[in-house]
């Protein structure tokens, strides 16, 4: 049984202003950097939803098709890029490369979102033409 | 398209609102409406800049353009399995930002947190102790940030969450309500002249009182828990922040933070809200907070993988 400790608010994430913007959780135990992946499939579901949108897609593979969660940026900021509802449809082809979930699950963190032909979902304009 | 908020804040005279300041019908400044705190400037001068205050204008304007390049979780520097931040535009480059000459929010020469106590230093070193290794038992192991309690940045005193930096002021003649974007609360501060509550009851963001020094709304909040943890502070921190209606575009926001069990001394920090033309968005932070069942089933797993190796090599 392991012993529980109530943590005294470790909200000592108190972020430097000039940090870069933070994530709402901890990537590091929630995604496993040792298992990166690349799925190329189809949205069945975009889910608007606080405080990370997860955009679910059909990949099909040897073995069938199989359904993977990929979770992505705060809805709030996607809205003001001007994103919306009907950005990302059901039925529409992307590529996600990203994480594979620490628990062994379908789930990913969706570290770069493409559509079929290449452009980004949703980088906007001033970031896309912005050399890296 | 996101527009950038080229206020360039020059040195705001420390006097109250100017002439031309929208009022309200009782006739005190008009604080309504959105906001943004989004900024570049950290709350702690960097310490090459020993005691200069201010950029001169040009020197803002370089800082700012190399603030503002988009930059690859990689290139600044982090490590976690994460997403691009420029692809869901929560890097500054795609904000709005309130922009400021200072270079720190900390004013003064020193222009950084004064040293902690004998006592909190010990308290944080128990406190370190206690949590290593369990840091993932149980949710009320995780941070209150992520059990959608409260953001570590939303205070008071209020500093920039590091996205969806926005606020709304809604202000009547005897109360002014403050909502953060992040992490949804309200603030209803009474300005009716009323005492802080009793010294028992407790409040994730204190208990704040309002009053008017000429045209300058100062807010103190005292009665926060034991939880409360501003950069190690505890529920002794005393909180008073300043509101200025400097011009029809700005907010001058000024605190000073006060805790003798957690700092030296007490310190003092000023940064603009600038007006935005909102609406904020709702961050119900609990919707769907998968990541946080997520991380406790990850490190659920690993327990599980670290038995299985400790059995195959230990086998009884």
């Amino acid at each position: 049984m392991l012993n529980r400790v109530v943590i005294l608010l470790a909200g000592a994430a108190v972020l430097l202003a000039a940090a870069p913007a933070p994530a709402h959780h901890a990537f590091s135990s929630e995604f496993d950097v040792e298992k990166p992946l690349r799925l190329h499939g189809v949205v069945t579901v975009m889910e608007w939803v606080n405080p990370h949108s997860w955009i679910h897609i059909d990949v099909k593979g040897d073995g069938g098709t199989v359904n993977w969660m990929v979770e992505g940026g705060s809805p709030n900021q996607l809205l003001r890029l001007g994103f919306t509802k009907n950005a990302l449809l059901p039925g529409m082809e992307i590529v996600v490369t990203g994480y594979q979930a620490k628990d062994g699950t379908n789930k990913a963190v969706g570290r770069d979102l493409t559509f079929a032909d290449g452009r980004h979902l949703f980088l906007s304009e001033s970031a896309a033409g912005t050399p890296k | 398209m996101i527009g950038r908020c080229l206020v360039s804040m020059g040195l705001v005279a420390a006097v109250g609102a100017a002439p031309t300041t929208p009022r309200t019908p009782d006739g005190r400044p008009d604080l309504q409406g959105f906001w943004t705190n989004a900024s570049i400037t950290p709350l702690e001068r960097p310490r090459e800049l020993g005691a200069k205050e201010f950029y001169t204008e040009e020197e803002a304007a370089e800082y700012r353009k190399k603030a503002l390049v988009p930059l690859s979780t990689a290139e600044r520097g982090g490590t976690e399995a994460h997403y691009e931040f420029t692809q869901f535009g929560l890097d500054r480059s795609q904000a709005q930002i309130a922009f400021s000459l200072r270079t720190s929010m900390i004013v003064g020469p020193e222009g950084r947190v004064p040293s902690l106590t004998p006592e909190a230093q010990q308290r944080n070193a128990e406190r370190a102790a206690r949590n290593k290794g369990h840091e993932f038992d149980g949710p009320e192991n995780r941070t209150i940030q992520e059990r959608c309690i409260v953001w570590g940045n939303e205070g008071p005193p209020m500093l920039p969450p590091g996205y969806n930096s926005f606020l709304q002021i809604v202000q009547t003649k005897d109360y002014v309500m403050i909502l953060q974007e992040m992490i949804h609360d309200a603030r209803i501060i009474p300005v009716d002249g009323s005492p802080h509550a009793p010294a028992g009851v407790r409040r994730w963001l204190g208990d704040s009182r309002g009053r008017w020094e000429g045209d300058t709304l100062v807010v103190d909040t005292t009665n926060f828990t034991d939880q409360t943890n501003f950069r190690g502070s505890r529920e002794n921190l005393h909180v008073v922040e300043r509101f200025t209606r400097v011009d029809e575009q700005t907010i001058r926001y000024e605190f000073t933070v006060d805790d003798p069990g957690t700092w030296t001394k007490p310190w003092s920090a000023e940064l603009p809200l600038v007006k935005d033309k909102g609406p904020i968005y709702e961050y119900a932070c609990h919707e769907a907070n998968y990541g946080f069942a997520n991380n406790l089933r990850g490190a659920r797993a690993k327990e599980k993988a670290d038995e299985a190796k400790t059995e195959k090599k230990d086998p009884k």
